[in-house]
């Protein structure tokens, strides 16, 4: 469950950019996962609620967005959403595809007062 | 709507804000591109009802304030992966990341190799497992100075804890390092330690369908081994069908039939180990 230590990795972030920015409060933050990202997005969340505790996020409101996974085949060029590593292309069956979206894992912001 | 507080849009979560009531009444305008980067105060009418009458008085809230980040969440592992690179390409270290599910062969293998190729080359390994320090009196035993991680309840390395491993270990210039990472086949794919080279290993007890099941593992592999070919009369497992999956995956992905029992593959394993070292990766 790699997910627990990526929200520890989180709250790591968050502090030190809180720090930075000189703020005490977070009252929202807004993570990206991406569908191809190897991270699983309800874990994740689940995971951060679990060590938030006494920590600068222990209130806020975590919101998550999902980005699709897409990709471009080798072959014909297509561009396509994929659901999982092993999508081939729709249009020609080519197998692997590049994937061009949906790997995403970042912090995007942080609402603070 | 006002852009610092999203006060107005129904489109955005709610955040509850008890200084702040959703339904009050702004008389205050500001355009679009305003942004509260200080903070302060700012006062506003607040508008209602009571007695029969309608009355206004002025309240103070503290905006809000958004802090665009934008900003990796494995970006710390990877900076800390590139410092370990560069310590490895500085000492013309070989390095490489056994990965596998737990009870694959890695340290047969590794147990084997180091009596196979030291005192010609000096041999160093980085054990992670969560619990106890088994594997590395195994490694010691076998002439290689071995260093344990216990990552406790964790299920992986990072690059982190090889950092500090290497402080430890100070691996001889022209070595190679072996870091067999936690037996676990999702976790370790994410979290590059810094290594030159990814080795994989499966075994032919696990089925051949591994690779549909744990695709980002064999996506990001440079080397299959495919342990425990003494096994195949009695398991069903296709080589062809597992090789094609991984392939379908990784096309570049090379592999080595082996058996760390028999000593089947054992050589190829060492020419593709004396290839990484002559390769522009340890030089």
């Amino acid at each position: 469950m790699h997910e627990l230590s990526l929200a520890m990795e989180v709250i790591e972030m968050t502090q030190r950019e809180a720090g930075k920015n000189g703020v005490s409060t977070i009252l929202e933050i807004q993570v990206e996962v991406g569908d191809l990202s190897g991270i699983e997005a309800d874990v994740f969340q689940s995971a951060l609620e679990m060590v938030v505790k006494d920590t600068l996020l222990e209130n806020s409101l975590v919101r998550i967005i999902r980005s699709p996974g897409k990709g471009k085949c080798s072959a014909c060029n297509l561009e396509f959403e994929m659901k999982n590593l092993f999508d081939s292309c729709p249009q020609c069956g080519c197998l692997p595809s590049q994937i061009i979206g949906g790997q995403e894992f970042r912090v995007l912001s942080l609402v603070a007062e | 709507m006002c852009e610092t507080c999203g006060c107005g849009n129904p489109d955005e979560s709610r955040i509850h804000d008890p200084k702040h009531d959703p339904d009050h009444h702004h008389d205050h305008d500001h355009g679009p591109e305003h942004e509260h980067l200080h903070n302060h105060g700012h006062e506003h009418e607040h508008e209602h009802e009571h007695d029969g009458h309608k009355h206004t008085h002025p309240h103070e809230h503290t905006p809000k304030r958004v802090i665009n980040l934008n900003m990796d969440i494995l970006s710390e592992n990877n900076r800390m992966a590139e410092r370990n690179r560069g310590y490895f390409e500085g000492k013309h270290v070989l390095s490489l990341n056994i990965v596998s599910s737990p009870g694959s062969g890695k340290t047969s293998i590794l147990e084997k190799t180091i009596l196979a190729l030291t005192p010609s080359r000096k041999i160093f390994v980085i054990e992670g497992d969560q619990q106890t320090t088994r594997d590395a009196d195994r490694i010691e035993k076998s002439g290689a100075p071995a260093i344990q991680i216990n990552t406790g309840s964790g299920c992986h390395l990072d690059a982190k804890m090889i950092h500090l491993a290497l402080k430890k270990m100070e691996p001889d210039n022209h070595s190679i390092l072996f870091i067999e990472n936690v037996g676990n086949l999702v976790c370790p794919a994410l979290f590059d330690l810094g290594e030159q080279r990814r080795v994989l290993v499966i075994s032919v007890t696990e089925g051949d369908d591994k690779p549909l099941k744990y695709p980002y593992m064999f996506q990001s592999a440079d080397l299959c081994i495919i342990n425990k070919t003494d096994l195949l009369p009695f398991v069903d497992f296709n080589m062809e069908s597992a090789m094609n999956y991984a392939r379908q995956l990784n096309p570049d992905l090379e592999f080595i039939q082996m058996s760390a029992k028999t000593e089947e593959g054992m050589t190829e394993w060492y020419d593709w180990l004396g290839k990484q070292l002559n390769s522009e990766v340890a030089n």
